[in-house]
């Protein structure tokens, strides 16, 4: 019965389709995030420019950099298991792990940074969205992290296979985050 | 019936029946204080008659859980409960413990008793006596069915089940934990209030529902527990955070205005999946079970659950209309509209499946039970929109132009009348249900006979 | 080490750069670079980095109708974003 009418629909999407309920329902959390700091952004242009200056623009950047290439390492290490390379598969993991940490030692210097120019969540509406839609994004690095590490160790195609999926959502966030709220000037 | 121990569901659902009775009653009297506002305003003032009737509300719903839990769980894993004294003794202490709340509420016993006195905090104004009772009998529940399932089968079903009791009982701990800042008093508050019929009370109900399906439609298990695992992911993600839109102006930080905004905005995704998942279900499946006034139930519990849950509450959950709409009519239509249809429904459903085959009998009374399942929908129906129609010329009159509250209460009488009449309807509908599941009569609709149930 | 996957490879190569040109547009912004053609083109470079994510990293290639699902939402979404950066 499953086959028939919604179920081939599904049945097409590579993976457990748990993680894709996931990915959508985080891609319409930061969506929305990301509408709404644009829209808020109308009541101020010239507040929201002035905050933006603030941000330290080239460590974006360089994230965006490790986190596409963590992102790789995560999907070749799911090409090694499937192929029968454990070792190497799980070599690949922790460099995707190592990468992760990489990526949350430059966002830590970002609002260490903010913090010693006296700035909180609360100096601007810039700032609220700021540390609300990056720092939740950079909750879920914590999380991948951890979840890298442990499929690194029970490293069952099927662990590796959903936790890759989460860390590329992470990915897929990021790179639609960090241009709307550190490029558009 | 497959297990003798399903019978312990009897004498909950009747327990539970009995509060419903007492619940519509109290909302009915409610309603008349709206219209005529000093009645019995000396012997019940209206805040009691409203605690009554919120509080037996949340009781017999949790008590109907209860009974759907012992129902089910023999069946579903395959064994006898673990211990029916228990399960009897569970009950007792609930009943005392409800009726001891109300002698409490009701002569405002013991006022200001630490342990025996009424603790004052909306929904949660049990005596400390009461509570304590409530996480006993609740821990004995949980016992009781957890050993079921570890010695039985377990499935998807009963595995969301249990996540959502255990959920359910653990959260209510934070009603033990009464801050003196009224700002962290409502934060904790929430934990209960919220995480309750927003979160773990989603898992019971799509759990309930999808053996409602199971058993009704004939569809495949598998396919069954798809849909469910899917709906529970849903609940959670949105519901969980969704806790911030109840956090925009009690003092919390102002972030939780877009926390709250962006995830409840959500929580109608759950509640449309469950929607979709009944009538793909009822469509795709097979069996033409003759119980049809469950099938009944069942979708429409799916459908206004959707209404009342998703849409209402989306109505009015952004920050930026809620800023108007806060704690106006429209947070009662929306409320109303809401527990009738996501949890009463639900509990109504689940009695009609069970009650025949508790009391070993054929479906008597589809047409009388059907009936009540209109008359009650319809008269809540008809008082979400006079609620939604006073809420949004209050809203206007109040917090628009800056009428002063009472001034506005005098313009929204007909509303009030209009809300009173259709508690009638619901009170009506009620006790036609009650009579139409406890009462046999020789009336069998065939299988495959009958009409269809509408849509 | 067995062989690295020729496609992965090349997913990362894209993403790197779609994301350095990025980066360089909204630097020379200051510099004579059009703001609003600068905002235009960041977007659809995002858009382009989500698509490419979406195909080889999520494994989409395998399922063409979501990938170009999935491809519209973000293309309407950045649709939305750059309407409400240029009003």
């Amino acid at each position: 019965m499953s086959d028939a009418a919604s179920g081939s629909a599904l049945d097409d999407l590579p993976g457990e389709l748990l993680m894709w309920v996931l990915i959508v329902s985080e891609l319409l959390v930061f969506g929305a995030g990301l509408v709404a700091f644009m829209a808020v952004r109308l009541t101020d242009p010239a507040g929201f420019a002035a905050a933006q200056d603030h941000l330290f623009r080239a460590g974006a950047a360089l994230n965006t950099m490790v986190l596409v290439s963590s992102g790789f390492l995560a999907a070749q290490a799911l090409r090694w298991r499937e192929a029968g390379a454990r070792g190497a598969a799980r070599w690949a993991l922790v460099a995707a792990a190592a990468l992760g940490v990489v990526f949350l030692i430059i966002k830590g210097a970002e609002y260490a940074a903010k913090s010693a120019d006296g700035i909180g969540w609360d100096t601007h509406a810039f700032f609220t969205f700021y540390y609300l839609l990056t720092g939740f994004h950079a909750a879920h690095v914590v999380a991948g992290v951890v979840l890298l590490m442990l499929v690194a160790w029970r490293d069952a195609v099927a662990n590796i296979q959903a936790v890759a999926m989460f860390w590329h959502m992470v990915d897929l966030v990021w790179v639609l985050l960090y241009p709307v709220i550190y490029l558009l000037a | 019936m497959k297990y003798e121990t399903q019978k312990i569901a009897l004498a909950y659902f009747a327990v539970a029946m009995a509060l419903f009775a007492i619940q519509v009653s109290a909302g009915l009297l409610a309603g008349w204080v709206y219209v005529s506002p000093n009645t019995l305003s000396e012997l019940l003032p209206f805040n009691i008659i409203r605690m009554l009737h919120s509080n037996s509300l949340v009781v017999w719903l949790i008590t109907g859980f209860m009974g759907a839990a012992y129902f089910l769980i023999p069946e579903e894993s395959e064994r006898e409960i673990h211990s029916p004294t228990l399960a009897y003794l569970q009950l007792l202490i609930l009943v005392v413990g409800t009726l001891g709340a109300v002698v409490t509420y009701v002569f405002d016993l013991f006022h200001g008793h630490w342990l025996l006195g009424m603790e004052g905090r909306e929904f949660i104004e049990q005596p400390v006596w009461v509570k304590v009772g409530i996480v006993v009998a609740a821990l004995i529940f949980l016992y009781n069915v957890t050993m079921t399932v570890l010695a039985g089968k377990k499935t998807a079903i009963t595995n969301i089940l249990l996540l959502g009791l255990w959920g359910l009982a653990l959260l209510f701990l934070f009603s033990f934990y009464n801050p003196g800042n009224l700002s962290l008093d409502k934060q904790f508050w929430w934990y209960i209030v919220h995480l309750w019929v927003e979160g773990v009370w989603e898992l019971i109900m799509a759990s309930i529902l999808a053996y409602l399906m199971l058993k009704l439609t004939g569809v495949d298990r598998e396919v069954v527990e798809k849909w469910l695992y899917v709906i529970v992911a849903l609940a959670l993600f949105s519901g969980i955070l969704g806790t911030g839109h109840h956090y925009y102006w009690i003092g919390t930080p102002g972030y939780w205005q877009w926390i709250g905004s962006i995830f409840s905005s959500l929580e109608v995704v759950p509640f449309f999946a469950m929607m979709a998942f009944a009538f793909v279900m009822v469509w795709k499946g097979r069996r033409d079970h003759p119980n049809k006034a469950a099938l009944l139930w069942s979708l429409g519990c799916a459908t206004l659950a959707f209404f009342g849950a998703g849409v209402w509450g989306f109505l009015h959950t952004l920050h930026g209309v809620n800023y108007y709409t806060h704690g106006t009519q429209i947070t009662a239509a929306h409320g109303h509209l809401a527990f009738y249809g996501a949890y009463v429904s639900l509990n109504l459903a689940i009695f009609t499946y069970a009650m025949p085959i508790l009391l070993n009998r054929d479906p008597y009374n589809q047409v009388l039970n059907m009936g009540s399942f209109w008359l009650m929908s319809g008269g809540v129906v008809f008082m979400t929109f006079a609620l939604t129609f006073a809420g949004t010329v209050q809203t206007h009159l109040q917090r628009v132009l800056g009428e002063n509250f009472m001034d506005v209460q005098d313009q929204l009488a007909i509303f009030y009348w209009m809300r009173f009449g259709a508690g009638i309807a619901v009170v009506l509908g009620a006790l036609l249900f009650i009579y139409a599941v406890a009462v046999p009569r020789k009336e069998i609709i065939e299988p495959g006979a009958a009409e269809t149930p509408a849509e | 080490m067995p062989a690295l996957s020729n496609r992965l490879i090349a997913a990362w190569a894209w993403l790197a750069g779609l994301g350095g040109l990025a980066a360089l547009i909204a630097a020379g912004v200051g510099q004579g670079v059009p703001r609003r053609a600068a905002g235009a083109a960041i977007l659809v470079l995002a858009v382009l980095k989500a698509r490419v994510i979406l195909a080889r990293y999520l494994d989409l290639d395998r399922a063409r109708a979501w990938l170009s699902g999935f491809g519209w939402a973000v293309t309407l979404w950045a649709a939305l974003v750059l309407g409400l950066y240029l009003v």
